[in-house]
């Protein structure tokens, strides 16, 4: 141990800390570039095609609007023609014209459809003067060059990146090691834990649901260990919970990318869940318990929940939407009455960053349902006139944040937690000063809300910033899959889920370095909280669920047992293998199904017949 | 579909102000890093068990007064010394705000963004400070106050160099007295008197009234005369005198220090002039020194009875003076006018001089004349023999009464106007009778180890 004292040692742990956020900044990048690289191009799926002019109208999207506004997805120029006249949509069993409400109707072969009705390649679609045909799209898809493809290249492979954010774990729970006197190596074994659950999940992903993509769970996974592994530093006793609530939060998350495998199932599930919410928030209220000035909590024996965590969650299922619900049901009086619910609850409950991130998530899904710019502003007015109400009766809600921007003039007392944070912030350096050897440790809340301080402290303000960094870039993930998702639910349950998580980080991360009032919330996948851990994995399979690649693989794994698991090699992006068209597309993504018989079941070299055979889209997921 | 992928943009909006937010973030690190980590409960520099090791502090001849030794901080050699210079130094807790071990506690720290306070070969470049004072004189200063409260400061008035630096109460930092919180004794012991203290001045402050009369006469001041017969009325009671004096000029006036004369010519001069000039003087307003501000010395007098303004015009009243502001008001007296801006360490950088503002504190014509009659307390009144041979010392006593319960606190400021050791000095002596003797005796003593 004599190395320890002779400045040896701890040069040779600054030197593993300026190595660690490298490490995930090549994983946290790499990660987003394959998950890009690896998306399938808007190729049209299938065509509607007017026989009388021959208009083709190429299908480009798993939902699509189609009515004579000039949004519309499929625009139909014509009088007789609504607004918002009908939804063409992909669900398991084949392609659906759904009726939203229009003045003329829709009629398949002459049929008028009442609800929906599943259409056939050949089958006509009426719709005011037009009427559309169903037909594959014939043509071979032109070569097209992807911006940025030089920066986005190959993927990399799962394995590898999962590898790597290991690496990342192993070197800071090494560190851990020494955060005490001497060497002790009971600090590895929450990082065993860590390591189990992630390739826990990695072997059940990849293995045997045979899922081509394992991005979004390499990120989380590496943000958890990191998160994990500073606990381990903080108090290697507490870190048990924390590993039960990742073990807790991957099992959830599985759990609900199975439930939103199912469309019509999610529907069914609306309306409960939204009520069990709403319940719990009542359960909450009686049975919680205060701390530290909010009754958010629930001590269920030695267990202790924050429901307000799980109800994130059900409030994006209660906010989203698919396509055609949309249409029919513009205004959106339910979903506000529930989160007037959510919020007041959390207000009760005097849990004010909460309501905060409700709110912030509110007017994400309200934008993305509406896209009424003026609903949002009356929205914003109608809040912004309650937080005057507050403010004026109920003048103590405001001294919670008299320090906001003033914590320097009070560093002992009511700007303490923010003066300390940002001094022991500056204190670490780009690399920090070692696990277990900051003073944050001391602060009151450090490994919950103070996280970010303390992560900066111990680790360096580089890997602080990167993993904030990280969380952010979860908005691209969500963005790039919006149009490419198997349904609008999917898309604003991502973009809801994604700005969830960014606006919470940004609470807590501003809230402490005092650019926006302290609130008291988690950061995302580092604070200590079980319930928080849980919840944020929760909402990563929002994320996943939006990813239209993940539930193609599970068909492949169902109905293409013969099919061997993609190679690596064809998770290369269409330009790194300049081959015939029919190659051009990465194969296991779920792309245009009907012009292709199963594909997943052939051969991957195989060329895409240039005639596939009508009507059978049995395995459009493949 | 595509409406609501259109829609998401506005998700780009969250992730602008997070990138914003960041950049702020990134942005205020780099530059306000520094001071947000130089805190004085940073556990990393103020504690038992420092992360980091702060670097050496010498003063002008290479005697070390702090530096670090197997992670703990060691001060001067002999206690005497380390009492002495306990203020300049600093104290290990960093309770002491306006020293040295404090204010350049980033340079001693070696404290850079990149590696933060870790204590690396990067934190030991130039972590060493060397001050401009001499420790010899400090402790002799310190030796001299002999138990007294008090403060005394001394400069190079051509370099600006601070030469000796002592405040007291004080206390070693090495064994740092139990009883410091409780203790009446060591009440005010983390202050500088010498910059944050601010004292009645007394019979120093007739040296404004005086430069406030040049100003009002510039060519019949010197004719002004007052009779003194001990004590007489001024608006409504009596303000009084050490002697009889009879009829004085200003010249006489103030080698007596005659009380009289001085309460009439600030009623002649006026509140709102003696005011100006004193505001002029460097009173009422702060002063800076590097990043300290020091304590102001008052006078204000707006509201002041003619009896009031009688008694403020021999520094009683609501007047207040500052060590430091004295010390280098003395200097202006000796530079002409004009003060060279004090400093601590030659290499505060390139900036050091320019912040100081205006500098002018009197006219060359007053302040050739304050020197004459400042040259003439000594020749005539205290005795050469009071200070070393050679210096042609320049001084003004003061008396600053401070309440029936305590004595009063004993003044002399001045300078020696000598091309070989131009120094100036202020020195104020707690709870005593004997201005010449105690605050004098400091002088001597300290002017003895700087004379060469």
């Amino acid at each position: 141990m004599n190395f320890l004292q002779t400045g040896v040692g701890p040069a040779a742990l600054l030197a593993v800390r300026a190595v660690v956020p490298l490490l995930a900044l090549y994983v946290s990048w790499r990660c987003y570039t394959s998950f890009k690289s690896g998306q399938r191009r808007r190729d049209p799926v299938v065509m509607l095609v007017d026989e009388a002019s021959g208009a083709e109208f190429p299908v480009l999207y798993w939902e699509n609007s189609i009515g004579r506004a000039k949004s519309c997805d499929l625009c139909l120029p014509d009088a007789a023609v609504s607004r918002d006249h009908a939804v063409f949509m992909r669900r398991e069993e084949g392609w659906f014209i759904c009726d939203t409400g229009s003045k003329g109707g829709v009629a398949v072969n002459g049929r008028k459809v009442e609800d929906r009705k599943l259409v056939n390649i050949g089958d006509r679609i009426t719709l005011g003067n037009f009427t559309l045909t169903l037909r594959n799209a014939a043509q071979a898809p032109s070569p097209k060059r992807r911006i940025f493809t030089s920066l986005l290249r190959e993927a990399a492979s799962p394995f590898k990146l999962m590898f790597v954010a290991t690496l990342c774990h192993v070197l800071m729970a090494f560190q851990a090691c020494f955060a005490g006197e001497g060497f002790n190596p009971a600090a590895l074994l929450p990082e065993a834990g860590v390591f189990l659950i992630g390739w826990g999940l990695f072997a059940w992903s990849m293995g045997y649901m045979h899922r081509v993509s394992f991005e979004i769970e390499t990120v989380g996974y590496l943000l958890s260990g990191i998160g994990v592994n500073l606990l381990a530093g903080f108090d290697l006793n507490g870190v048990k919970t924390q590993l039960a609530a990742l073990l807790m939060g991957v099992l959830l998350f599985c759990f609900l990318i199975w439930f939103m495998g199912d469309m019509d199932r999610v529907a069914r599930f609306r309306l409960p869940i939204g009520i069990g919410a709403l319940c719990l928030f009542v359960l909450n209220l009686v049975l919680g318990t205060v701390t530290h000035g909010a009754k958010n909590w629930i001590y269920i024996g030695p267990l202790s929940i924050q429901p307000s965590e799980f109800i994130k969650i059900a409030f994006v299922f209660v906010g989203t939407s698919t396509l055609d619900r949309l249409q029919t049901k513009k205004n959106m009086t339910e979903f506000l009455v529930f989160t007037g619910a959510c919020v007041g609850f959390l207000f009760l409950m005097r849990d004010l960053g909460a309501a905060l991130i409700f709110f912030a998530t509110f007017l994400i899904i309200a934008f993305m349902r509406s896209g009424s710019v003026r609903t949002i502003v009356l929205i914003l007015a109608a809040a912004a006139f309650g937080v005057f109400l507050v403010l004026t009766f109920m003048p103590y809600v405001a001294d919670r944040f008299s320090a906001w921007g003033h914590v320097w003039e009070d560093p002992y007392d009511s700007g303490i937690q923010q003066t300390r944070v940002m001094t022991y912030m500056a204190s670490g350096g780009l690399f920090g000063i070692g696990l277990g050897k900051g003073c944050l440790k001391y602060v009151f809340a450090a490994d919950s809300d103070l996280a970010f301080g303390l992560l900066c402290e111990e680790q360096g303000v580089l890997l602080g910033f990167l993993v904030i960094l990280t969380i952010a870039l979860f908005i691209l993930y969500a963005r790039s899959d919006v149009t490419r998702s198997r349904s609008t639910f999917f898309s604003i349950g991502a973009c809801a889920a994604a700005g969830m998580l960014l606006f919470q980080t940004c609470l807590n991360v501003f809230g402490v370095t005092d650019l926006l009032p302290l609130t008291g919330v988690t950061l995302p996948f580092i604070s200590a909280g079980g319930s928080s851990m849980a919840s944020v994995w929760g909402l990563l399979a929002f994320l996943k669920a939006s990813d239209e690649r993940t539930y193609a693989a599970r068909r492949s794994g169902r109905h293409g047992a013969a099919a061997p698991p993609p190679p690596p090699a064809r998770r290369k992006s269409p330009e790194a293998t300049p081959q015939p068209p029919a190659r051009r597309r990465p194969v296991e993504v779920p792309p245009q199904p009907p012009v292709r018989r199963k594909p997943a079941e052939a051969p991957p070299q195989r060329p895409r017949p240039a005639a596939p055979p009508a009507g059978d889209m049995e395995d459009i997921y493949s | 579909m595509k409406t609501v992928g259109f829609r998401s943009f506005a998700l780009y909006i969250l992730l602008f102000a997070f990138l914003g937010g960041v950049g702020w973030l990134g942005f205020s690190l780099v530059a306000h890093g520094s001071q947000w980590a130089m805190q004085p409960y940073n556990g990393h520099i103020y504690d038992e068990d420092a992360t980091v090791e702060l670097g050496e502090i010498t003063d002008r001849d290479g005697v070390v007064l702090a530096g670090t030794q197997e992670g703990r901080r060691v001060y001067g050699e002999s206690e005497t010394l380390r009492r002495a210079l306990l203020h300049t130094v600093g104290d290990s807790a960093g309770y002491i705000s306006t020293s040295v071990q404090y204010t350049l506690r980033a340079k001693l720290t070696g404290y850079n963004l990149i590696t933060g306070l870790n204590d690396t070969v990067l934190n030991h470049l130039g972590n060493r400070v060397q001050l401009t004072l001499d420790a010899e004189a400090c402790a002799a200063a310190y030796e001299a106050l002999n138990g007294h409260n008090g403060a005394a400061i001394f400069y190079n008035y051509k370099t600006g160099d601070i030469l000796c630096k002592v405040s007291a109460p004080t206390f070693d930092p090495e064994n740092v007295p139990e009883d410091i919180e409780g203790n009446e004794d060591y009440k005010g012991v983390y202050l500088d008197n010498t910059l944050s203290g601010a004292f009645t001045p007394g019979s120093i402050f007739k040296l404004v009234t005086a430069a406030a009369a040049m100003e009002k006469w510039p060519d019949g001041w010197s004719e002004r005369t007052y009779a003194c017969w001990g004590a007489e009325e001024i608006g409504g009671s009596d303000i009084t005198c050490m002697g009889e004096h009879g009829e004085l000029d200003l010249y006489g006036a103030l080698g007596y220090s005659c009380n009289l004369y001085f309460a009439k010519l600030a009623n002649d001069v006026g509140g709102a002039a003696l005011e100006k000039k004193a505001a002029e003087m460097g009173f009422n307003r702060t002063l800076h020194f590097s990043t300290i501000e020091i304590a102001q010395s008052e006078a204000h007098l707006s509201g002041a009875d003619p009896n009031q303004l009688g008694w403020a015009g021999i520094g009683q009243y609501t007047v207040l003076a500052n060590p430091y502001h004295m010390m280098v008001l003395m200097g202006a007296i000796a530079g002409e006018g004009e003060y060279v801006q004090p400093r601590l360490t030659r290499d505060t950088g390139f900036f050091a001089g320019l912040t100081a503002g205006d500098r002018q504190l009197v006219s060359h014509v007053e302040a050739a004349a304050l020197k004459s009659m400042m040259r003439s307390n000594v020749e005539n009144y205290y005795g050469d023999s009071l200070f070393p041979g050679g210096l042609n010392v320049c001084a003004k006593t003061g008396t600053g009464e401070v309440g029936e319960t305590q004595d009063p606190n004993c003044w002399m400021v001045g300078f020696c106007d000598s091309v070989e050791n131009p120094i100036a000095f202020a020195v104020v002596v707690e709870d005593t009778n004997n201005s010449i003797g105690d605050a004098g005796g400091v002088i001597s003593a300290v002017l003895d180890v700087l004379a060469e």
